[in-house]
Formats: structure tokens, C-alpha cells, sequence
């Protein structure tokens, strides 16, 4: 393990970090308010990382095993000094160092859970930061790092690896600094048009950017205690839940539609699994809450924000639906496990896995009846090699045990299953709100530290897909033989 | 460039490290699993799974907007296939690797019907290089320019000899007025580009430069002057065996081929009725002492194991011959035999390399000066190249004396019609000189490079 060289790019893109701040920073002094926890947190995060950015460096050897534990030690550590302006600020529901970096944590995750109970009485520099760090948790830190510091001295697309979701890694040209300017500036462009959108249907620019960095990173944090069921507008509604799915499409898609390839991008297994998967679930849940609202268009609009929200994994809110039936519940219980696709800004398991999921398991019953068939798995059109099929398994199984591991942990606070089970799931899958108390108008403040902390670590075990996590955790790493 | 390999092999993949060193766009394709993992984990390529002679492939891989496709997979036919499916589809230029020996004779027709832009050999180009090692025993490496005029001889410095422990500027008049340069010097990876206070070390690698005859009387000084090669003893009889004897064997020297293979003998004997063929095991010694090892002028060992090549060379050298010559294609051996006086090392895919490298360089300056050769030297440390000054080049006429060259970069000869010049600070360049250059970076595609920039603006700075 090249430990210098994992300290001098975690250096490096921690400076990143450090200089997004501007944007808050520069809301702050805006809206006249106090600019201090910016100025403190990136005067701390430059005494850390400005020393270790200029490491001396004997070995440039980084393989796979240190472009993994980068990742996760750059995520861990991004969580922390994510925090620092909430901690500075201390208003809201801001009061141990726990709380602010379960917030941050779950900012840069894009998982939207929150520990603030009057979100309306923070100062709009510190709601802006934390919408801000769904935007740069979304696509994420390194690839932006890689997309701006293209000469790090390092193989960059080890860090693009570790951190891109899916099954399969790849990029859209040879290029990987290439690869994250051109993900980067689709990112860009949609955001921008979602805002100027949502400026059009009448939402005040400041909600406009905050809500847009929410959706763009799949994230859920908003600026109002209601979240978007606060404008109570079917126009917005509409807007966010199609910027919703549309960001949780495979970027590589977009890449091959600006390539004149639609036809391709349209013929991909996956979308249409994920839109299969959208449409069941929006007129199923229709159908469960039709009684509730009466009209027929009242309830598909309800559903479709609801599972466009909660299968692309954001969690914004227009109804509280922890009072819709059961079966309902139930749906959108699935649609977190799932997903969105392998590729985009959200998180879950992922659209690609389950279907290969499926598919292996199909193969598995032909093979009981037929047993000496020969039968291969493949994802649009293409052979899947059994390595891939493998990891997907395995993936699938860890993210179960993962799964109940961190709901045993919540257990502990004593609260009923639904709660610490959604609280995991919720978690693990980068949703934001569970069931019951932790519901959409709830928040996740009264559990205990130690269960804010494993869920900050689960959080950013599912939005890096669990390895970059599990492998700091194994010795392995540190023996030097 | 948009540049896509065909096949990722021992040549393919080192291409590929060499071309993306370059920062050109690579794409690889193969039909296996395990080579594309590896290219993809340790290089920064997009890796295509596929057959490259499939046009669905090829455009995938983007042949239709590629700059240049080269075709190295082990098969010749489908290399020749795949440049073919490749131009159709739009690529600009096309490289094939052919190296059986029977096409070499329709090779003119085949590359006109079949629209390769250039055919590399790997092994007809190691022959090559073999046969000029053995043409001039003193040397470690040597590379030729300006057809023949000009060597570049690579050698290492032993104990004893005068040139070692004092600055080059003390050296002697006789030495001093020779039309020769010292251009380059590689200290245990490090590379110099010598001046007048540089102190040669017993055990650097030594690159001089200029005229063969000159070369050779320096060498006499040196007392490193070894009789011709008369007698060469070949271990391994593959194809780089059989390039190699059907140049030698135009020398006139005379050849001994030890082959295991009782096939591959008889084939041999059929081609080369004079050279004399030993069916057997040529890294038993026992054989090699029982064949008279210690009666020959060289040994050239191109069994296919690395290893066996460079364990037997090593004790052709203890047994006492001048010239020992071992074919390697694994780069992280040749420093630990270096250390141990085995200086010719030739690795086939290095040498290939360099021929593409070359070509892509050219490709990338259209217009501007061209760029005739390039050679890469201290095991890719340096480079030397040649070039045409053009009317494009800049700065023609001044002495070289009131130019800012870039720092790494050294004018080491100048070709100006039949006047061999080794510059000094009065020299300059002409239009149609040729010129040869040593560069200790690489990225050099015109001569203009070798300036530094006019206007630097504040920031951006020096590019070293």
C-alpha cells in the first residue's frame, strides 16, 4: 500500500472540496448573512490538505487495491469536512459533531436523509451548501477531481472505477479526464435547463438552484420543511419528477444521443427494465391510493412524483405517504432496494444488477430442468462473462447482509422494526425518508450517535457500492506482504 | 490522435503504454477477456471486446474517424483483413504487422490491393538490427542515419579506459579534432547530455555520434577495436533466426544454427545450404562446449524463452566471446544483466515500437519539417531523431550560439549535402540540411519544438 501517494491525491481533491465552498460562501455574503463557517471550514480543510497535497512521493505505484482505498478514505473524509459549516453554525438541530456529519454524509451521497427538525430557520448560505454537495456527491467528487486535475501522477481511472455505479465500468472515450469533462458538462447543461424550468413555472430562483442541485444528484434535500409538497404547483411537480428519472438514466445514454446513436440508447435492456419498472409502480400505487384522493389524475399525480422521488432514489415529497395503505408502502419499499440505473446519480442496487439477477436466476430453473444445457446471459444483445454475473451475486448478497447488519445497529436505539429496518434500507440505498417516524415530514434526529454514525458510514457504503468501504475495513490492506 | 490497436499482445500493449505516454486517444481491441482487463487496469485506453476484422467492431471502436489503425494480432491474415475492412470504412492510415516469411516477397502487391499504408516485421527488423551489431562488434547499441552516414554508437565504459574519471574537455587534441560527439550518457537510468566539464564513469553507457570511419578509429583508441565477425553461433531457429541467417549469410560469415525442433533444422538446411544446422537442446552447455563455443566471434541467443536467452548469453561471457547477443522482450531484465556485462540486449517489441512510434509522429505533423527516422536509445530514456529542415522551420540562418533551444535538447549533427558537421556555436541550420537531434524527453513531432517558446506567458511557464 503506496500510503504517501492515497494521502497526496486525497490532498489534492479535498482542495476541490475546499474551493466549492465558494458557492455557499458567496450566497452568504449575498444575503448579508455571517460568512464565518465558510471562511473556518476552508481555512481548516487548507491547513490539512495543502500540506499533504505537497507530499513528497518516492513510489508512483497505485494499483487497483489504492485507487479503492483512496476512494473510500476521500468519502470518509469528505463527510467530515463536509460538516465543518454546519458545525460552525450550529443552528437548527446542529448540536454534536454526529449530527452535522450524518448531514453532510448524506449530502454527498445524495441520500437527503436529515437530522434538522426546522429546516426553515437556517440561514440560505447553509441550505445552498447542503443542496450543493448533493450536486458534487452526485456525479461525483473524483471524477470531478479527474475531470479538473487531469495530471494527479496517478492511473486517474482507478478512482473513476471505484467510485462510478454498476456492474460493469466504462468509458465514453479513451480519455478518463475526457470521459468526466463530458459527463460533467451533460450534468451541467440539464441542471441548468431544470432550473430555468422551474424559474418558468414560478418557483423563486434561490429554490429553483436548490431543488435543481437535489434532483441533479438524486439527493432530497430541500429548503422547505415540506419539501416540493410546499408549492403545491402539478407544473413543478411534473418538472421534478421527470428531471428525476431522467437523472437516474445511464449518462453513457445521453453520450450516445449527442452521437446521433438514439436508436442504440433507446434499445438498452436496462432503460426500458427501468421504465417497465416506473409505469407498474406508478399505476399500482394509483390504483391503492385512488380512495384517498377521489380523482383519478389527483393520484397518478401523487404516485408518479412519489416513485419517480423514490425508484431515482432522491426522496423528495409531495403527500406524506406513511398514511397510504400498506400495499403502497410495500411498492415503494421495492423501488428503494432497486434503484436507478447502473451509470447515473443514483443509488440503490441498481437497475442492470437486478436485471442480471433475474436472469441468472432463469438460467438457474432451465438448468434444473435441463440439466447439461449451455446457456449464456446476456444484457443488450452482448455476453455477459461470468466474472461480471459473479460480482453481481455477490454484490446483491452483501448489499442484503450490509442491509441487516446496519438495521441490527439502529435496533439497539429501541425503535420498531419498520423504523430501523427503512432507516438501513433507506440508507444503504441513498433514498433519504423511511417509514413511520423517519417518514417524509419526519427527520432522523432523536436516534443516538453511535447509530448516526454507522448509518453515515452506511450511506457512503452504498453510494461507492459497498467494496471501497469493505476493503479499508480489511487488514489486508495495511500488511505490507 | 484518435488511434485504434488491433490485437493487444507483447507489441500491442506496449504501443499502447508508449502511445497513450503521448497522450493520444487509444482504443484496444481484442477477442480475449484477459488482455483487455489488463490494458484497461493499467492504461488509460477504452478497451473493445471484439473480432477486429468484424467492420460492427471496428466501428465501434471508431475506425470511421481513427487517425490510424494498427493491426498486431498473431495472424497475418487477419491483420492484412482488418487494415483492409478499416480503410473502407474510413480510417486514414493503416499499419499491419506480417511477418511470415513467405509473404515478404509479394509484399509491394499486397500492400497496394489490400490499401495498408506500412507493413512492420518485428522480426525482419530485430534480424536487422542483429546483423548491424554484428557488423560492428565495440558497440552495445548502434542506430544509423542519413542512410548509412551517420552512426549512433552506444557503449559502456570499462575499467581502464582513458576516457573515464576526467572531464571531456581535458581529452586529448588527437580526440578532440575527430568529427565525433558525445551526445548522450546513461548513468544507472539517469540520462546526461554531456558538455566539456562531464565526467564519464566506468560503467555509464556511452552514446557517441558521427561518421562510421571516424567511429572506428576512435574505437582503435580506445583499444575496444575487436577483429570482424567471422564465425557466428545461432541458438534458436525461429524467424528472427531466419532473417537473420539470410543477411549474415550474405556477409559472408559463417553460421552454426542450434534448433531443438528436428523440423524447424530441416527447413533451415533447406534454406541455408552452407550454414551448419545442430539439432539440439542450445542451452545444455554441455552441447555448446561439445560445438566449440569459445572458437566463435559472437553468439546470438533468440530461443523464444527470455529467460534461457539471457542465462546462456551470460555464460557464452564467461566463457570469453567478444560479442554476445541475446534477443529479450521483458524490459525489467535488461538493467540486471546490463550489471552483470551483458550489453546487447534486443527486444523485438521495443524495436517495433519505436518504427510505429516514428510513424505516428509523422503523421502528427503534416506539414513542417519531416521527420526521416527516430531511435530510441538508453532503454527509452532519450531520443534520437532525424529531420529535413524545411522552409517552415524557424530561425534559419542564425548561429545556433543566439538560439534558446529548450533545455534537454541537443543539435548533435548537420548534413548539408556531403559535409558531415558536428555543430558548434558559430553552426546553423540551412534550408535541406538534415539534422539530427537528441532529445531527452519524448513528444518531439517537428523541429520546431526544439525552441523554446518565444512568448511564455507568466504561469504556464516551462513545459519540462
Amino acid at each position: 500500500m503506496n500510503w504517501k501517494l492515497v494521502f497526496k491525491v486525497l490532498g489534492r481533491v479535498e482542495l476541490v472540496v475546499m474551493a466549492a465552498m465558494t458557492l455557499p460562501l458567496a450566497c452568504a455574503l449575498l444575503y448579508r448573512e455571517d460568512p464565518t463557517p465558510f471562511l473556518y471550514s476552508m481555512g481548516i480543510i487548507a491547513c490539512i490538505s495543502l500540506p499533504l497535497s505537497f507530499l513528497p512521493t518516492k513510489s508512483s505505484s497505485f494499483f487497483l487495491r489504492e485507487g479503492f482505498a483512496t476512494v473510500g478514505l476521500i468519502w470518509l473524509f469528505t463527510g467530515v469536512v463536509g460538516g465543518l459549516p454546519f458545525f460552525f453554525d450550529g443552528g437548527g438541530g446542529f448540536n454534536t459533531i454526529w449530527d452535522c456529519i450524518f448531514e453532510a454524509s448524506s449530502g454527498f451521497t445524495t441520500t437527503g436523509a436529515t437530522i434538522l427538525t426546522d429546516i426553515e430557520s437556517l440561514p440560505q448560505g447553509i441550505l445552498l451548501w447542503r443542496a450543493f454537495t448533493h450536486w458534487l456527491g452526485g456525479m461525483g467528487i473524483l471524477v470531478l477531481a479527474t475531470a479538473l486535475l487531469p495530471s494527479m501522477g496517478i492511473r486517474s481511472h482507478y478512482l473513476a472505477q471505484a467510485e462510478s455505479p454498476g456492474p460493469v465500468f466504462s468509458k465514453l472515450v479513451p480519455k478518463q479526464s475526457q470521459t468526466s469533462k463530458i459527463l460533467y458538462s451533460i450534468y451541467c447543461v440539464m441542471t441548468a435547463v431544470e432550473v430555468a424550468l422551474l424559474k418558468l413555472a414560478g418557483m423563486p430562483f434561490y429554490d429553483a438552484l436548490v431543488h435543481s442541485f437535489s434532483t441533479a444528484g438524486t439527493g432530497g434535500f430541500s429548503n422547505r420543511a415540506a419539501s416540493v409538497g410546499a408549492y403545491d404547483s402539478a407544473v413543478i411537480d411534473i418538472i421534478i419528477g421527470v428531471f428525476c428519472l431522467l437523472f437516474s438514466i445511464n449518462f453513457a445514454l445521453y453520450f450516445l444521443v449527442l452521437q446521433k446513436r438514439i436508436w442504440e440508447a433507446l434499445k438498452s435492456d436496462e432503460l426500458r427494465f427501468f421504465l417497465i419498472v416506473v409505469a407498474l409502480a406508478t399505476v399500482a400505487i394509483a390504483v391503492d391510493i385512488l380512495p384517498q384522493y377521489g380523482s383519478i389524475l389527483q393520484s397518478l399525480r401523487y404516485s408518479f412524483f412519489q416513485v419517480a422521488s423514490i425508484i431515482s432514489t432522491t426522496g423528495f415529497a409531495t403527500a406524506d405517504y406513511v398514511l397510504w395503505p400498506q400495499t403502497a408502502q410495500y411498492i415503494l419499499i421495492l423501488l428503494m432496494f432497486c434503484g436507478a440505473c447502473a451509470g447515473s446519480t443514483g443509488g440503490g442496487v441498481k437497475c442492470s444488477r437486478m436485471l442480471l439477477l433475474l436472469r441468472a436466476i432463469r438460467r438457474e430453473i432451465h438448468q434444473i430442468a435441463h440439466p447439461r444445457s449451455v446457456e449464456v446471459v446476456r444484457l443488450d444483445g452482448k455476453v455477459v462473462d461470468e466474472g461480471t454475473l459473479r460480482s453481481v451475486l455477490v454484490f446483491v448478497g452483501c448489499y442484503i447482509l450490509v442491509l441487516f447488519g446496519a438495521g441490527f445497529i439502529v435496533s439497539l436505539d429501541d425503535v420498531t422494526f419498520d423504523v430501523s429496518f427503512s432507516a438501513a434500507l433507506t440508507c444503504l440505498s441513498n433514498v433519504g425518508p423511511g417509514l413511520a417516524e423517519i417518514g417524509p415530514v419526519g427527520s432522523f434526529a432523536a436516534f443516538s450517535p453511535l447509530s448516526k454514525a454507522v448509518l453515515s458510514v452506511t450511506m457512503i457504503a452504498g453510494r461507492l457500492e459497498l467494496f471501497p468501504i469493505l476493503v479499508l475495513l480489511t487488514p489486508s490492506i495495511c500488511r505490507k506482504y | 490522435m484518435d488511434i485504434i490497436i488491433v490485437g493487444n499482445g507483447k507489441v500491442g500493449f506496449s504501443l499502447a503504454e508508449q502511445l497513450v505516454k503521448e497522450s493520444h486517444n487509444v482504443n484496444v481491441v481484442d477477442l480475449r477477456e484477459d488482455p483487455l482487463r489488463r490494458a484497461g487496469d493499467l492504461l488509460d485506453v477504452m478497451t473493445i471486446r471484439g473480432n477486429g476484422v468484424s467492420a460492427v467492431t471496428l466501428r465501434e471502436a471508431g475506425a470511421d474517424v481513427a487517425d490510424l489503425l494498427i493491426a498486431a494480432t498473431s495472424s497475418d491474415e487477419v491483420n492484412m483483413v482488418c487494415c483492409l475492412t478499416a480503410k473502407s470504412l474510413g480510417t486514414k492510415y493503416t499499419i499491419a504487422r506480417i511477418r511470415n516469411h513467405e509473404y515478404t516477397s509479394s509484399l509491394a502487391e499486397l500492400r497496394r490491393n489490400l490499401k495498408i499504408d506500412m507493413v512492420i516485421n518485428p522480426e525482419s527488423a530485430t534480424a536487422v538490427e542483429i546483423s548491424r551489431l554484428l557488423r560492428f562488434p565495440a558497440a552495445a547499441n548502434i542506430e544509423t542515419f542519413c542512410r548509412g552516414r551517420v552512426e549512433l554508437i552506444g557503449f559502456r565504459l570499462q575499467e581502464g579506459d582513458f576516457l573515464a574519471g576526467k572531464p571531456l574537455h581535458a581529452l586529448s587534441d588527437q580526440i578532440k579534432s575527430m568529427p565525433l560527439l558525445f551526445c548522450a550518457a546513461d548513468r544507472g537510468g539517469e540520462v546526461y547530455i554531456p558538455n566539456g566539464s562531464f565526467v564519464p564513469q566506468v560503467g555509464d553507457q556511452m552514446y557517441l555520434i558521427g561518421q562510421p570511419s571516424a567511429l572506428d578509429k576512435f574505437f582503435i583508441l580506445l583499444g575496444r577495436y575487436s577483429p570482424k565477425v567471422k564465425q557466428v553461433l545461432l541458438v534458436g531457429g525461429g524467424k528472427i533466426s531466419l532473417y537473420l541467417a539470410h543477411i549474415l549469410d550474405k556477409l559472408g560469415m559463417r553460421l552454426k544454427i542450434i534448433e531443438r525442433d528436428p523440423d524447424s533444422c530441416r527447413l533451415i538446411s533447406e534454406k541455408f545450404p552452407r550454414a551448419m544446422v545442430i539439432c539440439g537442446d542450445g542451452t545444455d552447455s554441455e552441447l555448446l562446449e561439445s560445438e566449440n563455443l569459445t572458437a566463435y566471434d559472437a553468439f546470438v541467443a533468440l530461443t523464444d524463452r527470455d529467460e534461457d536467452n539471457l542465462i546462456i548469453s551470460l555464460y557464452a561471457i564467461q566463457q570469453g566471446l567478444h560479442k554476445v547477443v541475446a534477443k529479450c522482450n521483458r524490459q525489467n531484465y535488461t538493467g540486471i544483466v546490463r550489471s552483470l556485462g551483458l550489453d546487447s540486449v534486443i527486444s523485438p517489441k521495443f524495436i517495433t515500437a519505436s518504427h510505429i512510434l516514428h510513424v505516428v509522429r509523422g503523421l502528427q505533423n503534416s506539414q513542417g519539417s519531416v521527420m526521416n527516422s527516430l531511435h530510441r536509445i538508453a532503454d527509452g530514456h532519450a531520443e534520437a531523431m532525424e529531420f529535413t529542415v524545411g522552409p517552415s522551420t524557424r530561425h534559419l540562418g542564425v548561429p545556433l550560439r543566439d538560439l534558446h533551444l529548450r533545455s534537454g535538447i541537443l543539435v548533435a549533427v548537420i548534413v548539408r549535402g556531403k559535409e558531415i558537421i558536428i555543430p558548434e556555436g558559430s553552426s546553423c541550420l540551412m534550408e535541406n540540411d538534415l539534422v539530427i537531434i537528441i532529445a531527452r524527453k519524448s513528444g518531439l513531432s517537428d523541429l520546431n519544438d526544439i525552441y523554446e517558446p518565444e512568448f511564455s506567458f507568466p504561469g504556464t511557464g516551462n513545459i519540462e
